[in-house]
């Protein structure tokens, strides 16, 4: 199987171990956890990590438009 | 600063002040330095200018970005070409383009009109031999035939014989060799072609040579017949959806070139597992495909490429790329690839009212009455339609008059005439 994670369309994802660091991220955004965005658990990207449903991805895109885009997306089944 | 010539530190000490993001920030030290430099006042008054520029492309808060980007994606729409194809860089590969690829894009096709891949090839050397697959021709080759679909008729030639009732096979041995570079001899090869009939038709064979020959259990015309339209499918080498390789060479800087591979028909997944082939850069213009194997976020980064491309193609390519962005953020939001339409993101909307003034509006009603569906009159649509005022903009915003004594006297009171 090909690591995903070294192709070039596929963004750098971390999942958030932190409880605290989950909510800094809904307090800065000023969102409940099921406004974020979306990743299914089974996504190929996450595949190498051991993400559940309720965990919270931070994902750094290289932007078209800024530097670096950090955003977020909440694991669902 | 080290890469610039022309910036010295105080022109460095202004542009950094700035709120400019890398990219603009490196940009402007670029354009300083092609200019030959400048004073620290010129420098200040520019990265001033392009930050003023800037701040101003930032969106307002309650600024309808849905409806701007619908506009400045739909009116360029207009001036695209309603078919075209054929592909800038390969000839010899259509792809469809224009409109119609516009639209198979937002609608998230399951498949493309026209599906196809570019598989890059790696650069580095990976083989025993040493020669990066890259840059030699062989090589290259090599991962072409992997994933060209080989059938029967491109091998050799196919004729009946109704009086013995038999299938004549007469194999090429050039077109052996060079299919099967790997292979030790031409026997090995036919042997292997052998076999795979055997197993796909349960027939039996006999081989001398590059001739094989089989023929039905029972003598019948028509079994015959149906073995040798059978024979035709039969897949021999490479992935059965890719129809065709084009293999070009590219350059990739100043001196160095290397191969490309363009593939009409698609099968990413097995071709990134492919020896050879590069799975860091190979890719191919199936959103679904892109997301089946890379996941979300990749899926979302190939539809701003895609669509962006699309748009250049026809000369488009002033539309700002956040519209596209916001596009594909919109069809990946929830973890998979959702269509802009009656079936994704409209047919989904929380509102009755904003689904029924898209599509099929009095299924949605009846829908609605039937299940007591309530509207919350949240959204831009349903606000319309009743006539309130639009949560977006000003409409947002709650300005409350009324009268206050600045003083405790009657000078802040409003008069009663």
């Amino acid at each position: 199987m090909v690591d995903v994670n070294q192709h070039n369309l596929v963004p750098e994802h971390t999942v958030l171990d932190d409880p605290e660091r989950v909510e800094e991220v809904l307090e800065e955004y000023n969102v409940n956890k099921t406004n974020l965005p979306k990743i299914k658990k089974n996504d190929p990207a996450l595949r190498e990590t051991d993400a559940e449903p309720g965990d919270v991805v931070e994902i750094v895109r290289n932007s078209r438009t800024a530097e670096r885009a950090v955003v977020y997306r909440l694991v669902v089944e | 600063m080290t890469e610039y010539e022309h910036v010295n530190e105080d022109v460095e000490a202004v542009v950094e002040d700035t709120e400019l993001p890398r990219r603009l920030k490196d940009r402007v030290y670029g354009t300083i330095e092609e200019r030959g430099g400048v004073t620290v006042e010129q420098a200040d008054e520019i990265a001033k200018a392009v930050e003023a520029r800037y701040l101003d492309t930032r969106v307002d808060p309650l600024d309808p970005v849905g409806t701007v980007s619908a506009q400045s994606i739909g009116e360029p729409g207009t001036q695209m070409t309603m078919n075209t194809f054929h592909y800038a860089g390969v000839a010899e590969i259509d792809v469809t383009q224009g409109l119609p690829r516009l639209i198979e894009l937002v609608d998230a096709r399951k498949t493309p009109d026209t599906p196809m891949m570019t598989v890059y090839l790696e650069d580095e050397a990976q083989n025993e031999e040493g020669v990066p697959y890259a840059t030699d021709r062989e090589r290259a080759h090599e991962v072409v035939w992997a994933i060209e679909s080989t059938k029967i008729l491109a091998l050799g030639d196919v004729s009946t014989n109704v009086a013995d009732m038999l299938v004549r096979v007469d194999l090429n041995e050039e077109t052996l060799m060079e299919r099967w570079p790997r292979a030790d001899s031409v026997d090995e090869v036919a042997t292997e072609i052998a076999e795979t009939i055997e197993d796909a038709l349960g027939v039996t064979t006999r081989r001398s040579g590059t001739v094989i020959e089989f023929g039905p259990e029972q003598p019948s015309y028509r079994e015959l017949l149906q073995l040798v339209e059978r024979l035709r499918e039969i897949v021999f080498k490479g992935i059965e959806d890719v129809t065709r390789v084009v293999i070009r060479k590219e350059k990739t800087g100043d001196e160095e070139e290397e191969f490309v591979l363009y593939t009409e028909g698609s099968a990413f997944g097995d071709v990134l597992a492919i020896d050879g082939v590069d799975a860091t850069r190979t890719t191919c213009n199936n959103i679904h495909e892109i997301y089946r194997n890379l996941g979300v976020e990749a899926a979302r980064e190939a539809i701003i490429e895609e669509t962006m491309e699309t748009l250049e193609e026809q000369g488009l390519d002033d539309v700002n790329i956040r519209h596209l962005m916001l596009v594909a953020d919109i069809m990946t939001n929830r973890g998979t690839i959702e269509s802009i339409g009656r079936h994704g993101i409209s047919g989904s909307k929380e509102s009755v009212l904003a689904r029924a003034a898209f599509e099929v509006t009095v299924n949605h009603l009846l829908d609605a009455a039937i299940h007591g569906e309530e509207d919350d009159l949240n959204g831009v649509i349903e606000n319309v339609i009743v006539g309130k005022p639009v949560a977006i903009g000003t409409g947002d915003v709650n300005l409350k008059m009324g009268s206050f004594s600045a003083d405790g006297g009657a000078a802040g009171r409003p008069s009663d005439d």
